[in-house]
């Protein structure tokens, strides 16, 4: 029997077997593609990392610079204590913050992130001489439009910031992708996340802050909701939901 | 469409005379939103080419097996599947020139120099005729994007490629750019002035 094309059983046959063959080629294409895009995934989280940490990494070295000083370490947040987990560089901390297993409700949802991994990637940070100058923490939480992900370092002291980093968000380009320029990154470095009585105290002033006030950051007229995500999600993170167990808990071991 | 079907014909047509953006107005979205700089469209350009290459071979291939009551949802899904392929390769080999294309490469899907072409060529002629074709379209968009790409970038930023020609005063020099070239209007007027060059150019020759 011919080929009828144009028969209904003909068209069936003709429309399964190009969808096979499409969905071949893409599905091949990304597995080709696979390998290569996870390297640039681990190099990106380096890159930022890095820059997190103040340390430049312009050059092409960031990958040893990486290896040498910065140490990925797994947090569980409810106990505050370090769980061994083999190559924690390809940790999917986006999947660990939506799978129902590995994470939770937060109570006080100030940043509005929904659900909260149980479990979180930081990375500690060693200068040259093996000395710890930074922990890096991810932190994240939703701006005017969309979920604004950073990573935030603090000195050893648990308290002043280092620097702070945005590495993905979706806000208003042109007013609000300030949370992106080192010019305004850097307002943040020097100030004191904490207060004397250890409650959470940095605070994004809108119409600027006060000179020599060790808590506040300038806020950006016109994106003031930005702003405030930002802040909300450093509360959140750096609140009882976030790091504060894990804190308390390293700042413990570090006086032994 | 020519009447003519001779290859040399087939390739030189679409490059001025029956120019896919400046005569039939196809793909002047994209034409108009990666057009501000010499390096965006030149690989905009080669994303085009690609998916209108291949779409072309591919469907003037499969023309006779293709139904004719789905024969558009048949080329879309060849198109759309090759337009995923240039966006995960992009991405691979050049992530921050495909942030900068942001949306305009998954457009090509949409992209009716295309479309056009597959329904009005591949669909009648076989595969070495739709390939030539493919080429010469591919060279007319390519063409018209780099040229007012080129306009773009020399006048609103003072650059070609990113390399300076004319210096700017910010970095000292004597050029102000005229910052309306990097604005998507601008594109508007030098594809109506390049339609307008092309047409006088067609009606002398008769």
């Amino acid at each position: 029997m011919a080929f009828k094309k144009d028969s209904v059983l003909g068209t069936m046959v003709f429309i399964i077997s190009l969808s096979l063959v499409c969905s071949f080629m893409i599905t091949g294409t990304a597995e080709i593609l696979k390998e290569r895009k996870l390297v640039k995934k681990r190099d990106e989280v380096k890159q930022f990392v890095l820059n997190a940490a103040g340390i430049a990494n312009s050059s092409a070295d960031f990958r040893e610079l990486f290896t040498s000083r910065v140490q990925p370490k797994l947090v569980d947040l409810e106990s505050g204590e370090y769980i061994e987990q083999e190559n924690l560089l390809d940790f999917d901390s986006r999947m660990a913050a939506i799978n129902p297993e590995t994470s939770s409700k937060p109570k006080k949802d100030t940043a509005k992130i929904k659900s909260r991994a149980d479990q979180i990637r930081i990375f500690e940070v060693f200068d040259a001489q093996g000395e710890l100058t930074s922990i890096v923490m991810p932190i994240y939480g939703k701006g005017l439009w969309s979920m604004m992900y950073g990573y935030l370092a603090v000195e050893p002291d648990l308290n002043t910031i280092k620097n702070i980093v945005f590495y993905e968000h979706g806000e208003t380009p042109g007013i609000a992708d300030f949370v992106t320029d080192p010019d305004w990154t850097s307002l943040w470095q020097g100030k004191k996340l904490f207060d004397a009585k250890g409650k959470i105290a940095i605070k994004v002033v809108k119409g600027g802050a006060k000179a020599g006030d060790v808590h506040g950051v300038d806020g950006v007229s016109g994106a003031t909701r930005t702003g405030v995500g930002i802040q909300k999600a450093v509360e959140f993170w750096f609140g009882v939901e976030g790091y504060q167990t894990f804190l308390h808990r390293f700042a413990k071991a570090e006086e032994k | 469409m020519s009447r003519s079907t001779s290859t040399k014909d087939i390739l030189t047509s679409p490059i001025f005379a029956n120019n896919p953006v400046a005569m039939q107005v196809l793909g002047v979205c994209s034409a108009l939103a990666v057009s501000n700089s010499m390096q965006t469209a030149l690989v905009m350009t080669l994303a085009v080419t690609f998916v209108l290459v291949f779409s072309n071979v591919i469907i003037s291939t499969i023309r006779n097996f293709i139904p004719n009551s789905v024969r558009i949802i048949a080329q879309m899904t060849v198109i759309a599947s090759l337009v995923i392929i240039v966006d995960m390769v992009l991405q691979d080999v050049a992530y921050e020139l495909s942030k900068q294309l942001s949306v305009f490469v998954s457009l090509i899907i949409t992209n009716c120099i295309i479309m056009g072409r597959a329904e009005a060529f591949a669909m009648k002629y076989p595969p070495h005729l739709a390939f030539v074709d493919a080429v010469g379209n591919a060279i007319g968009y390519g063409v018209i994007l780099l040229g007012v790409a080129f306009v773009r970038e020399l006048l609103g930023r003072g650059s070609l490629f990113g390399h300076e020609i004319l210096t700017t005063v910010a970095n000292g020099g004597w050029y102000l750019p005229n910052e309306m070239f990097t604005l998507p209007p601008s594109a508007f007027f030098l594809i109506g002035v390049m339609i307008w060059a092309i047409n006088v150019v067609q009606s002398k020759r008769g």
